[in-house]
């Protein structure tokens, strides 16, 4: 392998001038991008900003139009992924490619070409337990799967690329879905790889926090174009976020302060089972009032996917009631709430929130088709609609090149837009948001946050769900750390520090919080 | 392969117009058929003979061109059974029991009103044959219903159901028009009574007025897919089901509901060959020909991508086809099933260029470099 042989310090992956089009857009235009053997390369960008589709062309799945890949001085062509392979690049995808059915081990020697031949687990076990040592990672390799939290499958993936001898490893988000436990031990074995073993590690992400924290060099994309590639230790937050996104972003948002009005929403005692059959969900009660944010902290998998899917009336309550405007709709349908003025944003805005192959203008009937004032003799009114849909686009700034494109040509940030616009259009009652802003970049992070406040100053309760502590207390009246399917406490939001509420979410109080 | 400075190079299709659909479909039947000239040809017989025999028995032809009529009546009836389901994503492979339970259905109301022993009417065909069509729907609509609602209420694979039911359906036939069942026509000859003359289909230009049900069902279908609420609910549930519940459309209620349409448009197709083609007028003996014919609604489904009015043409084809190859079987001495074997070499071709609505072939010219890879300077 060529890579084997290079020096600390020497670049062994070079790409020049790359150019990747598709329809409509240019992905990445004439980008020039090196990794050096040791270095911990991170690449910065929005959503959009063509890092997805930079590293699929290094990784052989995208070949470029314009443009050259060199290894070690050598220029190389991928016809497909196991090319790149072969040559000892490994990439670890956002999206997981594993067998759920299959153990860990097996998982990890699926595609090695040795595995073809004779089966010789023993062996695999010694190397695979070899690796892990020395890169510190612990796993049960005996263990299935879809047994395995986020953070855990993520492990077995970078094992995967690392047995098949990958020397540059290409990470793509690889802390978006992972507790915060697991996202320090991920960086410290990261770093591990790259001080041991001269992998190399190209990072991509929008947290700048692990960007500052954990890499050597990083490289700025914006629309497609590298806008700067420096030494980490030459950036700060502000100088990165600034280059990313093309102009200053506020960090902060500054509470706003709306007259609370009536109680919207009184939830009591309410429990769930969870799809596994456990009682994810046990007992929570709270009310939300008109004008008021309502923030649920916590790693993911404490019950919240379950509150709130029984509030929009997508799962059965096991016990407790739901009032909304103080009728009983615990166990109304979910159509039924819609109509009466709950809008519900998922957190799974590919596969529940939008329907990707139907048009932007379908997807806007998501919440309209039930509506009296969009019906003209019997049939949808389809060019309100898709007026409506147009004003959408424009007010929300929704990029696309019209209402009639499907919605699996928009970007993360721009779909969420789409839905965001869909349901506050309605001008709900409560809005229930999940996880609003995961994945998102700064600047549609910040628009997002910023439409929740003005559905909150127009007098809508607000319920946010989210994983990021930052954005639960600075945006929330009321604070509820969750935990195994309670709230900790119910704390109002001006007082509440992120230490007591992230210990909260992780299970402890602080002494001075003990009840 | 590579020609010069030009490459073939294959191609993702990021949109695929109505129109671009439709030329596919047409090259792909070209293509069958020249295919399966070359088993004339192994028979040997000109292919172009053939195909004029074919295509001018069953189109122009005064015997040849009411069969070809029945039969798409009868096969566009059955592609809208499997097209409804089918945009909301789930599969109905239950038109020959929902036919069979339609064609029961409209012959237990002449039982019901005593028509079987005595030709003696106390109600008007202009009530009895309504009452026939309402009938042959209900059967349908039921039989449907039991696939929809397993499926919508307790997930139970839809493909299965309907594939059981149509075993269950095609032995209660033969329960009911064999040795001894109720329906059994006087004579024991295996089949129904016939219908009296008086409750004969009315005919219109000597075709059934059934055409009318179908052609008015493409419309309406093709209009309750683009612009009602429902159709918006039935494609939004096969699109994405999650989606579609977060958006409060029923789980429950929308397979219920589209097998409840597929079964009565099913159902009519077993009043139509039943009871309204000319010179058949009874459950037939060879009722199975009927049900295994209609299996050829997944295939026109399919083709025709779900879409209702594009489905006619469809239907058209394999009517015409079916009946034609049969003919030329006949008239020129070929062996046994020549009709199946060109309509077998049709549908696979045609599945085949379901390719093309994916990808496309494109000529790319080689940049200069990467031609002069290889050679040393």
């Amino acid at each position: 392998m060529v890579i084997k042989e290079s020096k600390l310090g020497e670049t062994v992956l070079e790409a020049r001038s790359i150019t990747k089009r598709f329809p409509g857009v240019v992905a990445n235009d004439k980008i020039d991008f090196e990794i050096k053997a040791g270095e911990i390369h991170a690449i910065l960008g929005e959503n959009g900003a063509g890092k997805t589709t930079l590293m699929k062309i290094l990784f052989g799945e995208y070949q470029p139009d314009e443009g050259e890949i060199y290894i070690a001085g050598k220029p190389v062509k991928f016809r497909s992924c196991l090319d790149a392979i072969d040559l000892g690049i490994g990439m670890v995808h956002q999206h997981r490619k594993l067998v759920p059915a299959h153990s860990v081990i097996e998982n990890i020697i699926l595609g090695h070409p040795r595995a073809g031949k004779i089966l010789n687990m023993n062996r695999a076990e010694d190397e695979i337990i070899e690796l892990c040592n020395k890169y510190g990672f612990s796993i049960d390799l005996k263990a299935k799967v879809w047994q395995l939290s986020e953070g855990e499958k993520q492990v077995v993936e970078i094992l995967k690329a690392l047995y098949r001898g990958a020397e540059v490893l290409i990470l793509d988000e690889p802390t978006s879905a992972l507790a915060p436990t697991e996202t320090e031990k991920l960086l410290d074995s990261i770093q591990a790889m790259a001080k041991d073993d001269l992998a190399i590690v190209p990072f991509i992400t929008h947290k700048l926090p692990i960007v500052l924290k954990i890499s050597d060099r990083v490289t700025v994309l914006r629309r497609g174009k590298v806008v700067s590639t420096i030494d980490t230790e030459n950036a700060t937050e502000r100088s990165l976020a600034i280059e990313m996104v093309g102009r200053e972003v506020i960090f902060r948002i500054e509470k706003t302060k709306v007259e609370k009005g009536k109680t919207i929403l009184e939830v009591e005692d309410l429990s769930a089972i969870s799809d596994k059959g456990l009682l994810a969900l046990n007992g929570v009660s709270f009310s939300i009032r008109e004008g008021e944010i309502f923030g649920i902290a916590g790693i993911a998998g404490n019950g919240q996917q379950e509150l709130v899917e029984v509030l929009a009336g997508l799962r059965d309550a096991e016990g407790g009631k739901v009032l909304l405007d103080g009728k009983n709709i615990t166990h109304s349908s979910s159509l039924d709430r819609w109509q009466s003025g709950i809008g519900y944003i998922p957190s799974d805005r590919i596969h529940v929130g939008s329907i990707s192959d139907f048009s932007l203008v379908e997807n806007t009937t998501m919440n309209y088709y039930f509506d009296d004032d969009y019906y003209r003799q019997g049939a949808l009114d389809y060019s309100k609609i898709r007026k409506l849909t147009e004003d959408i686009i424009a007010e929300y700034g929704v990029s696309t090149p019209g209402p009639d494109t499907t919605a699996k040509s928009l970007s993360g940030g721009n779909l969420q837009k789409l839905i965001l616009a869909r349901v506050l259009s309605r001008n709900p009652r409560l809005v229930i948001a999940h996880l609003p802003t995961q994945g998102l970049d700064i600047g549609a992070t910040e628009f997002v946050r910023n439409k929740l406040i003005e559905a909150k100053k127009e007098k809508a309760g607000i319920l946010l769900i989210s994983e990021d502590l930052d954005e639960v207390l600075s945006l929330s009246d009321w604070v509820a750390p969750i935990y195994e399917g309670k709230f900790m406490e119910i704390i109002p939001g001006d007082d509440c520090t992120r230490e007591n509420v992230g210990a909260m979410c992780a299970g402890i109080y602080l002494d001075e919080d003990q009840p | 392969m590579r020609i010069g400075s030009y490459q073939l190079k294959i191609e993702k299709r990021f949109s695929l117009t109505s129109w671009q659909a439709a030329s596919i479909s047409i090259v792909a039947v070209i293509v069958a058929l020249i295919l399966f000239s070359f088993i004339f040809i192994f028979a040997g017989i000109n292919p172009l003979v053939a195909y004029r025999e074919i295509f001018s028995y069953s189109f122009a032809n005064p015997f040849g061109l009411p069969l070809t009529i029945n039969r798409f009546i009868f096969l566009l009836l059955v592609t809208f059974a499997f097209i409804i389901p089918y945009r909301a994503g789930l599969w109905n492979i239950g038109m020959t029991g929902q036919l069979y339970a339609g064609a029961l259905s409209a012959y237990a109301v002449l039982y019901v009103l005593g028509i079987k022993a005595t030709t003696e009417m106390h109600l008007s065909p202009a009530i009895i044959i309504p009452l026939m069509l309402i009938a042959s729907s209900l059967g349908g609509a039921f039989l449907g219903s039991i696939a929809g609602f397993l499926k919508g209420r307790f997930n139970v694979n839809e493909i299965v159901v309907t594939m059981m039911l149509n075993f269950i359906t095609f032995w209660l036939v033969s329960f009911m028009i064999k040795e001894g069942g109720v329906f059994m026509n006087p004579g024991g000859r295996g089949e129904s009574f016939e219908l009296p003359p008086s409750l004969h289909a009315p005919l219109i230009l000597n075709i059934p007025f059934t055409i009318f049900i179908a052609l008015g069902a493409a419309v309406l279908l093709y209009y309750m897919f683009a612009k009602t609420k429902i159709g918006y609910q039935i494609r939004a549930y096969g699109e994405n089901p999650a989606a579609a519940s977060y958006a409060g459309i029923s789980k429950i209620k929308i397979p219920l509901l589209v097998f409840i349409m597929g079964g009565i448009l099913a159902g009519l197709s077993g009043y139509h060959y039943f009871a309204a083609v000319p010179g058949v007028y009874k459950i037939a003996r060879n009722y199975g020909f009927f049900g295994d014919l209609a299996f050829y609604g997944i295939i026109c489904g399919l083709i025709s991508q779900g879409n209702p009015i594009a489905a006619i043409p469809v239907a058209l084809l394999f009517g015409g086809l079916s009946v034609g190859g049969r003919f030329v079987q006949g008239k020129l001495g070929m062996s046994f099933g020549v009709d199946y074997a060109l309509l077998g070499v049709l549908m696979i071709t045609l599945v085949a260029f379901q390719f093309f609505y994916r990808y496309k072939i494109v000529w790319v010219k080689i940049s200069k470099e990467s031609l002069d890879v290889g050679i040393p300077h």
